[in-house]
């Protein structure tokens, strides 16, 4: 057999909606290294360490005296993503404050997962990158991220990760499919 | 992985399975033998056999008996080695390499023997036979003559190859051993080559049709080469192939666009074309100020599955970004935030936005010679309704 040799492979950017991403509350560390990638569990079954999606930001405020950081939110068709980007996220928080919402924007970053002082659990997602895109393009992701929906769904069930996320959550793959389907229906030309 | 076994103990089972079970002595051997394997836990049984073995067939851990031609000699490249070469039949070819103090008589090329008792192992996934101490090696008079078949550049696998390929560029070599390098290929793809300088060694003439026989393929991180010393190349002057650049087309979202995208200064000196630092710096020329502008985009194309880095050229880059590389040189020479200014542009360009590239793939990069900007698909999106709303409906 051909020695493996570790070679540095980026993580994809999964295409998650919203409502999904919302619930995808476990995370895990693949490794025991520093520098080992951390996850979300998507409740329909996949790793996932950076996501993409195209939403209308709605919403964005400046916070913090001295160590300034954006809150932003952006909606898809099924919520909201709770977008921050604070100084270690130079390139993004330029980006941000140029933009001024309402504004379809195209956003890649890494999702993480806080617990509140309450005890309560939210899924927030830090920027690497916000740039400003027309309709078609949220219109054309909208398309894609029911598409990778359905064939996460389609593999639920028969990956390690999804028995894991089946263990975790066990959430009824019906709803999330419904929540695709409505997705979709909400694409106007 | 080395077993201690007790040949008492072997011998007592044999005796039990011949003298008092009738068992005819070979199946009592096999039967003995695997019996060992599974109580050591070793996976597969090589065989000791006599019996003569074609060299397609063999596996790395088996001792085997074969006959088979030289085809090959190479240098080698250790003190330890006495001789190393090719030894083909009719099944495959494989590398062969002779110890020194196992003190066997040189091989002639073109001739054929009998080897008995090599072994069989593999280096960096390329299998090959060893002659030891223990090897007999006697010459046969059957010339076991044979042309190999070629195998298509798409499908050689680490090991021996023959292939029928043009060459078609040539690498400054980045090695004083190096005689030349660069890239052969036919109709289903590409592969880099190298010719270590040595004895007799010729060099491939560019744009020319080779028979090359029993070429060494080495993988190194998932990529192959071809080694040619050793391996014998004929030209055919009257061929032709239309080499096929292995051409492949990916779809998603520029989700990185990377530091060095955009206008870049390159190195004048000729074969050179380095990119020059801010200050005009080749790291081989020094300072040069008398650079030319290109422009590239090095950026990530992500499919949701898999993140794919790509490379475009300039004529790329101008005909998806829009902006010609004048363009940006005039704007660069206005702008305060100077050859940046390209960079920003070309990003807020590209990224989030749905693209197909197609190109030739350069082992972990894709060099892009089309990129083709990915409008609304209102069949995808009425097809992917129907399905849902039909699985919603039914359940």
């Amino acid at each position: 057999m051909p020695i493996e040799t570790p070679r540095y492979e980026r993580e994809p950017a999964r295409r998650v909606f919203a409502a999904e991403l919302r619930e995808a509350t476990y995370h895990f560390k693949d490794g025991e290294d520093e520098k080992s990638p951390t996850y979300v569990l998507l409740p329909t079954g996949e790793r996932c360490n950076r996501v993409l999606f195209i939403g209308s930001m709605t919403h964005k405020e400046k916070k913090g005296e001295q160590n300034v950081f954006y809150q932003v939110r952006v909606a898809d068709p099924t919520g909201t993503f709770f977008l921050n980007a604070s100084q270690y996220q130079q390139e993004a928080m330029t980006q941000i404050s140029k933009i001024e919402p309402p504004a379809f924007v195209a956003v890649v970053g890494k999702p993480s997962v806080y617990e509140a002082p309450d005890g309560r659990v939210f899924v927030s997602v830090r920027a690497e990158s916000v740039t400003v895109v027309d309709k078609e393009m949220r219109n054309c992701w909208v398309l894609d991220a029911g598409e990778q929906t359905l064939k996460r769904i389609e593999a639920y069930g028969q990956t390690t990760d999804s028995q894991r996320a089946k263990e975790r959550y066990n959430a009824d793959m019906t709803v999330y499919k419904k929540m695709a389907y409505e997705a979709l229906t909400q694409i106007t030309l | 992985m080395n077993v201690e076994i007790d040949p008492a103990l072997a011998e007592k089972k044999l005796r039990t399975l011949v003298e008092e079970f009738g068992v005819n002595i070979p199946e009592a051997e096999k039967t003995v033998t695997e019996n060992l394997a599974k109580e050591h836990k070793l996976s597969a049984v090589p065989s000791q056999s006599s019996d003569l073995r074609e060299i397609g067939t063999l596996l790395p851990g088996e001792w085997a008996t074969i006959e088979g031609k030289v085809v090959g000699l190479s240098r080698p490249r250790s003190e330890s080695i006495s001789q190393s070469g090719i030894i083909a039949d009719g099944s495959g070819a494989i590398q062969f390499v002779a110890w020194a103090r196992s003190n066997l008589p040189p091989l002639a090329e073109g001739r054929s023997y009998r080897f008995e008792s090599v072994v069989v192992d593999e280096y960096r996934g390329v299998p090959k036979i060893s002659f030891h101490s223990g090897t007999t090696i006697t010459e046969i008079e059957k010339d076991i003559l044979y042309l190999p078949e070629a195998t298509k550049i798409a499908e050689i696998k680490p090991g021996i190859a023959s292939v029928r390929v043009k060459m078609v560029q040539e690498w400054e070599a980045r090695h004083e051993r190096i005689l030349q390098t660069g890239i052969v290929g036919d109709e289903t793809g590409t592969v880099k080559f190298t010719i270590w300088k040595e004895e007799g060694a010729e060099r491939l003439e560019p744009e020319t049709v080779y028979n090359i026989f029993y070429a060494t393929v080495d993988e190194y991180q998932g990529r192959l080469s071809l080694t040619l010393n050793g391996a014998k190349c004929f030209p055919d002057e009257e061929g032709e192939i239309t080499v096929g650049t292995g051409a492949m087309t990916t779809t998603g979202v520029i989700v990185s666009v990377g530091t060095g995208s955009g206008l870049v200064k390159r190195c004048p000196v000729e074969g050179c074309n380095r990119v020059l630092s801010k200050r005009n710096y080749c790291p081989v020329h020094e300072v040069q100020n008398d650079f030319r502008y290109d422009l590239r985009i090095k950026a990530v194309l992500d499919d949701g599955v898999k993140a794919h880095n790509i490379l475009m050229q300039k004529e790329v880059v101008e005909a998806v970004a829009g902006l010609t590389l004048e363009d940006a040189v005039k704007i660069v020479q206005e702008s305060p935030l100077g050859m940046d200014d390209i960079f920003y542009h070309l990003r807020d360009a590209l990224m989030g936005r749905y693209y197909a590239c197609r190109g030739g793939d350069l082992g972990d990069t894709l060099l892009v010679k089309e990129c083709v900007p990915i409008g609304f698909d209102r069949d995808r999106h009425a097809a992917l309704l129907n399905r849902l709303g039909g699985e919603i409906n039914a359940n």
